[in-house]
């Protein structure tokens, strides 16, 4: 590379793991230009493979997997920890992917790779060791079945090493359970879209990477000055220390109050009963004992919690933030706190989204509640509303593929081929479940769920806050425009492989990160271009979403978005479908996109 | 008056801004792996996450190891001459913390000199959460000091909410201990 004097190695490794060969892609100027890094290689790559092989299984051995952190993975800036896992999704068919944060990218960044893209597939299940320039599969047969605590432990113990970094799958993975996660640091987790069944599909329990590079950092001095600036903003901002405290569990009061928790399964969006697994138990009932936070990152928003006595004594597990304690919490009825914790280690165990693992239990639960599951359907065993133990069994039965576990482990579209009668109850766009926020309040946010690209997933444009705050004066053209911009600018930061956090909640500019990639790449920038090749990159995963089969009838939120809201803050409110088929029209227009959402420039 | 590093694991998150801040600083590049102060994290049996750095002993181990006294000590400072260094790594073994470091790149092992004497290293100035502090020599132990005499003093504790924050009220009852001593409450 030329211009380019940081932030890139100019490598991308490729493994194939039918036989472990590995070869290495040089990239230059013009392909950094156009894709940054992270998310964007992951959908680069990914492209040329589709263009390669043509629509095919996500779960075949020939499809790819990437692994992508970026150019500021790593670096010394706030929050700096993120790394994409990137592949076709089993659960939607469609473009997916899922970040983690943690420390696996900042260490495959210093093995040297600026992405790595695995195909193939191994005949013993193996772990891929990336141990800087040296690339081995490693066959690891005694791992099978076993769970992701005991897995990332018994690997760093059999290396010898404890500094390296584990990202592996559970059983669930192993299972290719449509909803897995891909696993590091015992519980940071690429929960979405089911990137660990991608994984598993190949044989690989997990990838092992150890490195001690540099990384390419073209004016260090002016990175230190920008990045010390910005630590000791963040670290007086007055949310700081509520940050540090409780982290996301924050959000519970905040949905509650607004009326956008999802309370059974959605049909509530306000729980009388929130107070009993918000901040306040976690804080107050002795359950935090410590905060984690992902590399480089002062808002340590991870909560570690553990259960002291009854029936869940002895549960210690990172987390809940928001998602989890609500999908696992208020929308299946569950007001104890420490089965919600319970919940949240089984499923970093196993190794499977929390989000759409609370959102099937709980279309179960109402499917058995409305008659529309017998109890012949539940292998004889009935669920509840709040039923902690026989939820649990749930979780377990799914990671593990048996009895009702084993349809519930093929996601939203699965369940629905073997009980289309759930049609109504199961929340999903394009097959992936919806996150824990309700958009009928806000309408932005249904049409943030109906266009992300990999289905109803919040982070690619969280809205419905600033929605709601605004009050009811907002045009379909500020929807529309807000939404776009969510999705550029959050993707951005997914390219970069830094976190959202600090932007959307202590109100970091978005120029200090053009200043800073600058001050990385000593190339200069504006924020102007890298949105522009945001802006590209979803071009591109709606080309490939639109090779893959998707319509304008899949951009829609779920059926439950056109059910009125009968309880709490926002009673009353709905999404009008007529008036979310003009917003899309609207949307499709504004991205330059035809009547059937297919951008103008991309074919594949 | 000298200043020692002194570590609250207990507030420590991770984050590792301690390690990138150092590698910045004191060998000028953005690596991890070159910071003299790690942050070792096991879970979940048991939960514990640490940053591991120089104690600045007085009687040092790793003096006392090196063949050839490339280390020494000044102000309170344990350091290593460069040149006189040869790299056997002996002193690395023979720290009892563990609180030295190798890296390919080097063959002087990565140690902590409190950023060349500073008054303001550079981990104890970014770390976010307060876990690395850097107190006065006589003020080290502080933290277990108190929490010794918090214990002997059998103290109570009541828990409250104020303005939605978990709040606790700790005393030491000096009724109780005569209640004791007169052979119980009545």
């Amino acid at each position: 590379m030329k211009e380019y004097k940081g932030g890139y190695f100019g490598k991308i490794l490729h493994v194939n793991m039918d036989d472990g060969s590995t070869r290495i892609e040089s990239i230059d100027d013009d392909y950094v230009e156009k894709y940054v890094g992270g998310r964007g290689f992951a959908i680069k790559l990914l492209w040329d493979h589709l263009k390669k092989t043509g629509k095919i299984d996500p779960l075949a051995a020939e499809s790819m997997l990437v692994v992508a952190p970026g150019p500021l993975t790593g670096v010394y800036l706030p929050s700096s920890g993120k790394n994409s896992f990137a592949a076709i999704s089993p659960a939607t068919g469609i473009y997916g992917d899922s970040s983690m944060g943690g420390g696996f990218g900042v260490e495959l960044r210093q093995a040297g790779y600026d992405a790595v893209a695995i195909t193939g597939k191994t005949s013993e299940l193996s772990y891929l060791f990336i141990d800087d320039d040296v690339i081995k599969i490693v066959p690891c047969p005694e791992l099978a079945g076993k769970g992701n605590l005991e897995t990332e432990g018994r690997i760093r113990d059999n290396l010898g090493d404890h500094s390296l970094r584990v990202a592996s799958i559970g059983i669930a993975g192993e299972n290719l359970v449509r909803f897995a996660c891909v696993t590091s640091e015992w519980s940071r987790n690429a929960g979405r879209t089911g990137i660990g069944a991608v994984m598993g599909s190949k044989n690989l329990k997990a990838i092992v990477v150890r490195g001690h590079k540099d990384m390419p950092v073209a004016d260090l001095e002016k990175v230190i000055e920008i990045s010390e600036k910005a630590y000791h903003e963040l670290g007086s901002h007055y949310m700081m220390g509520h940050w540090q405290r409780v982290g996301l569990m924050g959000v519970i009061d905040y949905a509650n109050e607004l009326g956008i928790l999802p309370t059974h399964n959605f049909r509530d969006t306000h729980w009388e009963k929130a107070h009993m697994i918000n901040a306040d138990v976690m804080m107050s009932k002795g359950h935090k004992i410590g905060n984690t936070g992902c590399f480089g990152c002062p808002m340590c928003c991870g909560n570690i919690n553990i259960v002291k006595e009854g029936k869940w004594a002895g549960t210690v597990t990172e987390g809940p933030e928001y998602e989890t304690a609500a999908m696992l919490g208020s929308n299946v009825g569950v007001d104890d706190f420490a089965s919600v914790l319970r919940a949240n280690h089984l499923c970093d165990d196993f190794g499977v989204d929390t989000i759409s693992m609370g959102n099937l239990i709980a279309a179960v639960i109402e499917g058995y509640e409305k008659d529309l599951l017998t109890l012949d359907d539940l292998d004889g065993k009935p669920v509840k509303w709040g039923g902690d133990e026989r939820i649990m069994e749930l979780i377990e039965q799914t990671a593990k593929c048996e009895s009702i576990g084993a349809t519930i482990a093929l996601g939203a579209k699965g369940m629905l081929a073997r009980w289309p009668q759930l049609k109504p109850l199961i929340l999903h766009v394009k097959g992936l479940e919806q996150s824990a926020y309700d958009c009928r309040g806000a309408s932005s946010m249904a049409l943030a769920y109906g266009t992300s690209d990999i289905g109803a997933h919040h982070t690619r444009a969280w809205t419905v806050g600033k929605e709601l705050e605004a009050g009811a004066d907002w045009t379909n053209k500020d929807r529309v425009d807000l939404v776009i911009y969510h999705q550029h600018i959050r993707s951005l930061f997914d390219m970069f492989g830094v976190c959202r956090l600090p932007w959307i909640e202590l109100g970091f500019h978005e120029d200090f990160y053009a200043e800073l990639y600058s001050a990385v790449t000593g190339k200069e920038f504006g924020l102007e271009p890298l949105l522009k090749a945001s802006q590209n990159l979803y071009d591109m995963t709606r080309a490939i979403n639109v090779a893959l089969g998707v319509k304008r009838k899949d951009d829609f939120p779920p059926d439950r978005t056109f059910v009125p809201i009968h309880t709490g803050p926002l009673a009353g409110k709905v999404c009008d479908k007529k008036e979310y088929d003009e917003m899309l029209g609207l949307y499709y227009k504004t991205r330059g996109w035809d009547e059937e959402g297919k951008p103008g420039n991309f074919a594949i | 008056m000298r200043r020692k590093l002194a570590i609250v694991p207990e507030r420590c998150s991770g984050c590792r801004v301690c390690e990138i801040a150092c590698a910045v600083h004191n060998q000028g590049v953005n690596n991890p792996k070159k910071a003299r102060i790690r942050v070792t994290a096991i879970y979940p049996h048991p939960v514990v996450r640490m940053p591991v750095v120089c104690s600045q002993c007085k009687d040092a181990k790793c003096m006392a190891a090196c063949p050839t006294d490339a280390i020494f000590s000044k102000d309170g400072v344990v350091q290593i001459t460069d040149d006189e260094c040869i790299g056997c790594h002996a002193c690395v073994d023979a720290c009892p913390f563990g609180a030295m470091y190798i890296h390919p790149d080097y063959d002087v092992p990565l140690k902590c000199d409190i950023c060349g004497n500073s008054d303001q290293p550079q981990c104890a100035k970014m770390c976010p959460t307060g876990a690395i502090t850097f107190i006065p020599e006589h003020v080290f132990g502080q933290a277990h000091r108190l929490n010794n005499v918090l214990s002997y003093a059998h103290m109570k504790e009541i828990e409250y909410m104020e303005k939605g924050e978990p709040k606790k009220l700790h005393y030491a009852d000096n009724n109780a201990a005569d209640r004791e001593e007169s052979g119980g409450a009545k």
